[in-house]
C-alpha cells in the first residue's frame, strides 16, 4: 500500500516534482560543475603559470659572479666552471620528474660580427630526449619563451648554420631575415675562429637578450670548443605553494629534522625539486627563482582559496535555495496531509511518504544535475583553459549527501508545520 | 421581465451529455430549488447559470442578455453585476477578516464601503464576529458570511450550491431563515440541493436525472 | 474607503497572515539578492584584486635613458611617473649600478630605495634586516656562501668614482638577500649611501615600475610617457607584462564563468520557489474570478505582493551580500570589497524582475482557468 500512495503520488504530482526535481538537477549541476573546477583549478592554473618561464636555475657549483647585466664584461671574474650536457637526461629521473614540464641548458660566447661584440647564446629549442628509464620526452627554450614574438619561426636544433637575432641587434646592424652573416669567435684556446651563419629568424623578448645572437647549443659548443658544456640549465616545473617548512628547507636541507626532511622531500615544493636536481647533477647549484617561483605560490594559494569560497558559498546558497522550495513544495500539499489525515494515517506515514517521494525527485534531478555539471565543468575547463577539468570520483559522494541533507532538511521544517494543522481546517480551506 | 431563461441548453464533454435539451424560466422573485441526485447534472447546471461555463448548446438569458455570445471577460462583468454566488465549501479568503471577505466583493464590483459590509455582516448576525479570520469562524458562521459576501452588491439573482451541505441542523435552519427572509424581500433565488427537505422551503421545484429535466412544479404540488 | 486603500489592504493582509508561505517566498528573494550582489560584487572587482595580486611577480614597465648616456635623471623620471594614475602605480624603485672591489674581485654593487624595492619586487627574501643607514648593505646569498659572511659583519669595499681618488670603505652588512636571480651576486645599498660613494646624485640607470595593467592599458602608459616625458624611454618587461596578461585573462574568464553560471541558477532556484508559491494559491485565485475579479485585479494583486517581497528581499539580500563579498574579499585577498552603487539597483531590478517574472507565470496560467473547475476541481 506504501508504495502505491508513493506511485500514486509521484504520478499524480508530476508537474510538481518535475519542477522540484529540475531545481534539483540545476542545483546540483552547479555544485558538481563548482566542486569539480575547484578541486582541478590547481593544477590548471599551475600549468598556466607556466607561462612566467623557468622557477629554477641550475649553475656549476662554484661558479662566480656573472657580472652580465650590462652585456658582457670579459674577465670580471667570469670562471671556467661549466655543467656537463650529457648529464641533463638525468633531471627528468628525479623523484618529481613527473613535475618537471620543461627545461633548456645555456652556454654564452662573445662573437664579432662587424667589428662589435655581440652575445652568442647556445640553447636547445625542442630537442628529443632519451631519458634513463626509457622514455623520451621533447625539451626547448620554446616553451621557456611564451612572451616571444618571434618572425620567421623558431630554429631547429640541428640547424647548425642558423641563428636567430635578437631585434635590438638586428636594428642596429641592419640584418633582414635570411642574411649572411660573417662572425669569428675566439675558443677556450684563445684562436679566432671565423664561420657564416644565417639569419632564420627575428626575436623581440624585451629583455637583454634582444642585443644578442641565439644558435643551436651544439653549435656555440663546436665554435668556442666547449663540446659537451653548457653555462647554465632553466627548469619550469610544476610545484606546490611554498610553507614554511619549505622556506626553512630552502636555506638549509640539513636544518631539518628526520620527519620533516621526509615530509619536505616527498612534496614537490620548489626547493625539494632544486634539491633533486643538484643531487642527480655533478656540481650543480640549483636555485629557485623567487621572483617566478614566489609569486606563484601566493597565485595559486589565492585563487585556490577563492575558488574553496566561493563553492562553499554557492553550495550554500544553491542548498538553501532548494531546501526552501522543498519546503513551499510540501506545504502546498496541505490539502492532502490534512486528507490523508482525515483518514487516519499516522504522523509517521505522512511524513515517511513525503519524504520518499521527495527523495525519488530530488535523486532523479540530482543525478541528472550531476552529469550536467559535468558538462558545465568541461565547458569552463575548454574555455578558460583549453582542456577538460579532470573529474574527481570525490564529488559524487559528496553531491550525493548534498542532494540527501538538502531534501530532509527541506521537507522536515515543513512537514512538522503541516502535521500541526488540524484536518479540518485543512480541509475547509482554513 | 425574466430574470433567467434556458432555451434547449445543452452541455457535451466528448461522448458525456452531461445536460440534454433543458429549458425553463425564472421570474422576479421567485426562489428555485434545483434538484438531483449526484451526477445528475446539478453542478454543470449551476456552472452554466453562475456565467462560469457556457453550454455548448441552446441559449441563456440572464436579465435580459444572451450569456452564450459574451467572451470570458464579460462573463466576469456580468457574474459580478448580477449574480450572488455562495457554495458548499464557503470558499472564502484565509488571509482576510471577515468583513473583508465581504469587502473584496465591493472592490472587485466597484467602490468600497465598510459601513455597507457591516450592514450586511449585521444583517446574516455576524457583526460581532467582523474582524475574525475564517479559520476561526464556525461553519455556519463561515456560510453567513459567504451569504453577506453574496449579497453586498445587490445581484439580481442569489445563486447558492448545495448551500446547507457541511452544516448540522441548527446552521441549516438559519440559513434557510436567511433565506426565507431575502425571498419576502423581493430577491430571487436559485437554490441547487440534493436535499428534499432544503428543495421543500423553494417555491419551486426543477428534477434533474441524467442530465434531463424530469420535473419543473410548485412546491405545493410536491408531496 | 479608496479602492487603492483596499488593494494594499489584500495584499498586505496576504502578506502578514500567511506568514510561513510568505517566509519561503522572502527566503528566496534574499537570497536571490545575496547571491546577485554578493557575486555581482566579486565579478566586478576580483580581476582588479586579481592584478593587484600579479604584481607579486614584480616590475612589468622600466624606464631607462633615452639619450646614449646609460644613467637617467631621477627628475625626469618623476616627471614620467606622475603621468601615471597613481592607483594603478604599485611602485617604482630607481636601481643604479656600479662596480666595486672586494678582495680585488669585481662586485656589482647597486643603488637602491629599499622602500620602494619592498612595493615592486615582494619576492625578495632577506635574512637580517634590510638596510637603515648610509654605510649599510645588503649582499646577495651567492657573496655570502663565496666570502663566508652573514648579516652583522662588515665588509670591505674599494671604490673607484670616476675622476675621484681610490677609496676604501667598511660598510656593515644588515641582511643577505636571497632572489634566485642577478641580485644574488649584488651589492645592494641605500641610494644616497651610494651617492656619497660614487658622486653624481640623482641619477639612475633605471627605475623599475610595477603597474597594476596589462596589455593594451600598459601600452597606452607606454605611449604617454613616450610623447610626454623627455629624458627616458620606458620600455615594456615582456616576461612578465606579457605571461600577466594571458594569465590574468584567464583567471578572469574563470571567474566570470563561475559568477556567471552561479547567478544563473540561483536565479532559476529563486523563479522555481516563488513559481511554487504562487502555485499553491490556484483555488485562491478561482475564487476571485468567481465572485467577480477581472483578470487585471488579480495580477495586479499577486504583483503587488511580489513588488514588496522584492523590496523586502532586497534590502535584506544587500545586506548580506556585502556580507559575503567582504568575508570573501578579505579572506583572500585582505583587502576590502569596492561596491559600486549601480550594482545595489542593478540588484533591485534583478530582484523585481525575478519576483514578478515567477508570480506572473503562474497568475496568468490560473487566471485562464474557469474559476468553476478551480472551484469545485479538488
Amino acid at each position: 500500500m506504501f508504495l502505491r500512495m508513493i506511485l500514486g503520488a509521484v504520478t499524480r504530482q508530476k508537474r510538481k516534482l518535475l519542477m522540484m526535481a529540475c531545481a534539483m538537477a540545476l542545483g546540483i549541476s552547479l555544485a558538481t560543475a563548482m566542486l569539480n573546477v575547484m578541486l582541478d583549478v590547481g593544477d590548471k592554473i599551475n600549468q598556466t603559470l607556466k607561462t612566467y618561464g623557468a622557477n629554477i636555475l641550475v649553475t656549476p657549483r662554484g661558479a662566480a659572479f656573472l657580472n652580465d647585466l650590462y652585456g658582457v664584461e670579459e674577465g670580471a671574474g667570469v670562471s671556467d666552471k661549466y655543467l656537463l650536457e650529457s648529464e641533463l637526461p638525468r633531471i627528468k629521473t628525479v623523484f618529481w620528474a613527473f613535475n618537471i614540464v620543461d627545461f633548456t641548458p645555456y652556454l654564452d660566447a662573445v662573437a664579432r660580427v662587424n667589428g662589435a661584440d655581440v652575445p652568442l647564446l647556445g640553447v636547445w629549442f625542442k630537442k628529443r630526449l632519451d631519458i634513463p628509464t626509457g622514455e623520451s620526452v621533447d625539451v626547448g627554450i620554446i616553451n621557456l619563451r611564451s612572451w616571444w614574438d618571434v618572425r620567421g619561426g623558431w630554429l631547429k636544433d640541428d640547424d647548425t648554420d642558423g641563428v636567430m637575432a635578437g631585434s635590438a641587434f638586428a636594428a642596429r646592424h641592419g640584418v633582414k631575415i635570411g642574411d649572411s652573416l660573417a662572425i669569428s669567435l675566439k675558443d677556450a684556446a684563445g684562436s679566432e675562429k671565423f664561420t657564416t651563419v644565417v639569419v632564420r629568424s627575428i626575436f623581440h623578448s624585451g629583455d637583454k637578450e634582444d642585443d644578442g645572437l641565439l644558435a643551436p647549443l651544439a653549435a656555440v659548443q663546436r665554435l668556442t670548443g666547449l663540446e659537451g658544456k653548457v653555462r647554465r640549465v632553466e627548469v619550469s616545473a610544476l610545484t606546490t605553494p611554498e610553507n614554511d617548512l619549505a622556506r626553512r628547507a630552502s636555506r638549509n636541507p640539513h636544518s631539518l629534522s628526520r620527519q620533516e626532511w621526509e615530509v619536505w622531500y616527498c612534496t614537490a615544493y620548489v626547493s625539494a625539486i632544486a634539491f633533486q636536481i643538484e643531487e642527480v647533477l655533478t656540481d650543480a647549484r640549483a636555485k629557485p627563482v623567487l621572483q617566478v617561483a614566489e609569486s606563484e605560490s601566493a597565485i595559486l594559494q589565492k585563487t585556490q582559496l577563492l575558488m574553496l569560497l566561493l563553492t562553499l558559498l554557492s553550495l550554500a546558497c544553491a542548498a538553501l535555495a532548494i531546501s526552501n522550495l522543498v519546503t513551499a513544495n510540501v506545504m502546498e500539499r496541505s490539502t492532502e496531509i490534512g486528507l490523508l489525515k482525515a483518514l487516519g494515517a499516522t504522523d509517521g506515514q505522512i511524513s515517511l511518504v513525503l519524504l520518499v517521494e521527495m527523495l525519488i525527485a530530488t535523486f532523479i534531478g540530482g543525478a541528472l544535475g550531476y552529469v550536467a555539471g559535468l558538462g558545465l565543468a568541461s565547458v569552463i575547463g575548454h574555455s578558460v583553459f583549453g582542456s577538460a577539468v579532470a573529474i574527481k570520483g570525490l564529488v559524487i559522494p559528496i553531491v550525493a549527501l548534498l542532494v540527501f541533507l538538502v531534501t530532509i532538511g527541506g521537507s522536515i521544517p515543513a512537514i512538522r508545520m503541516l502535521l500541526r494543522l488540524r484536518p479540518t481546517d485543512v480541509l475547509h480551506g482554513r | 421581465m425574466n430574470i433567467l431563461e434556458l432555451n434547449d441548453v445543452s452541455m457535451i464533454y466528448g461522448p458525456v451529455k452531461a445536460l440534454q435539451n433543458i429549458s425553463f424560466i425564472v421570474q422576479p422573485g421567485e426562489w428555485v430549488a434545483i434538484m438531483g441526485a449526484s451526477g445528475s447534472g446539478k453542478t454543470t447546471m449551476m456552472n452554466i447559470v453562475g456565467c462560469m461555463n457556457k453550454a455548448t448548446h441552446g441559449s441563456v438569458i440572464l436579465d435580459g442578455e444572451n450569456i452564450s455570445r459574451l467572451n470570458a471577460r464579460d462573463l466576469t462583468v456580468l457574474r459580478r453585476d448580477k449574480i450572488g454566488l455562495i457554495f458548499q465549501q464557503f470558499h472564502l479568503i484565509s488571509y482576510l477578516t471577515a468583513v473583508e471577505n465581504v469587502m473584496i466583493a465591493q472592490y472587485y464590483h466597484s467602490m468600497v464601503d465598510e459601513k455597507e459590509a457591516m450592514q450586511a455582516l449585521e444583517r446574516v448576525g455576524l457583526a460581532h464576529r467582523a474582524r475574525h479570520l475564517p479559520r476561526q469562524l464556525s461553519g455556519g458562521e463561515q456560510q453567513r458570511l459567504c451569504i453577506a459576501r453574496a449579497l453586498i452588491n445587490y445581484p439580481r439573482l442569489i445563486l447558492a450550491d448545495e448551500p446547507t451541505g457541511n452544516l448540522d441542523e441548527t446552521n441549516q435552519n438559519t440559513v434557510l431563515d436567511i433565506f426565507h427572509q431575502l425571498h419576502n424581500e423581493g430577491s430571487t433565488i436559485i437554490v441547487v440541493t440534493h436535499s428534499p427537505e432544503v428543495a421543500a422551503h423553494a417555491q419551486r421545484v426543477i428534477s434533474l436525472e441524467f442530465g434531463r429535466l424530469v420535473s419543473d412544479m410548485p412546491t405545493s404540488l410536491c408531496a | 474607503m479608496t479602492r487603492q486603500a483596499m488593494f494594499f489592504r489584500i495584499v498586505v493582509n496576504s502578506l502578514i497572515r500567511r506568514r510561513s508561505r510568505m517566509l519561503v517566498a522572502l527566503l528566496a528573494v534574499i537570497i536571490g539578492a545575496t547571491v546577485f550582489l554578493g557575486m555581482g560584487a566579486l565579478y566586478y572587482d576580483i580581476p582588479r584584486q586579481m592584478g593587484q595580486e600579479f604584481r607579486a611577480y614584480g616590475a612589468n614597465l622600466i624606464l631607462v635613458s633615452s639619450g646614449n648616456d646609460s644613467t637617467l635623471r631621477l627628475e625626469d623620471a618623476k616627471r614620467a611617473l606622475a603621468l601615471l594614475p597613481p592607483d594603478k602605480l604599485v611602485g617604482a624603485s630607481p636601481f643604479r649600478y656600479g662596480t666595486m672591489y672586494h678582495n680585488r674581485q669585481g662586485l656589482t654593487v647597486a643603488g637602491a630605495d629599499f622602500a620602494a624595492v619592498r612595493k615592486t619586487s615582494p619576492y625578495w627574501q632577506i635574512q637580517g634586516e634590510w638596510p637603515q643607514k648610509d654605510d649599510e648593505v645588503l649582499i646577495g646569498t651567492d657573496i655570502a656562501e663565496h666570502a663566508r659572511l652573514h648579516a652583522g659583519s662588515f665588509i670591505t669595499l674599494q671604490i673607484a668614482p670616476p675622476g675621484r681618488r681610490r677609496i676604501t670603505k667598511e660598510l656593515k652588512i644588515s641582511g643577505i638577500v636571497r632572489t634566485g636571480g642577478a641580485e644574488d651576486a649584488f651589492v645592494l645599498m641605500p641610494l644616497s649611501g651610494m651617492e656619497s660613494l660614487m658622486g653624481a646624485p640623482g641619477t639612475a640607470n633605471v627605475v623599475e615600475i610595477s603597474l597594476a595593467a596589462t596589455g593594451e592599458d600598459i601600452a597606452r602608459f607606454i605611449e604617454t610617457i613616450r610623447a610626454e616625458a623627455p629624458g627616458v624611454t620606458p620600455r615594456l618587461v615582456k616576461r612578465i607584462a606579457d605571461s600577466e596578461t594571458t594569465v590574468l585573462s584567464r583567471l578572469q574568464a574563470l571567474v566570470y564563468l563561475v559568477t556567471g553560471i552561479v547567478l544563473f541558477l540561483t536565479m532559476i532556484c529563486v523563479g522555481t520557489t516563488m513559481m511554487t508559491v504562487v502555485m499553491e494559491r490556484r483555488g485562491e485565485i478561482g475564487l476571485k474570478k468567481a465572485i467577480g475579479a477581472e483578470n487585471r485585479a488579480i495580477i495586479a494583486e499577486f504583483m503587488g505582493e511580489g513588488i514588496i517581497l522584492a523590496l523586502g528581499g532586497w534590502l535584506l539580500g544587500i545586506g548580506t551580500g556585502y556580507f559575503f563579498a567582504q568575508l570573501i574579499s578579505m579572506s583572500v585577498f585582505s583587502r576590502e570589497v569596492t561596491l559600486p552603487f549601480f550594482l545595489v539597483l542593478l540588484t533591485l531590478g534583478a530582484s523585481l524582475a525575478v519576483t514578478i517574472l515567477a508570480s506572473f507565470i503562474p497568475v496568468a496560467m490560473a487566471a485562464d482557468v474557469e474559476p468553476a473547475l478551480v472551484l469545485r476541481g479538488e
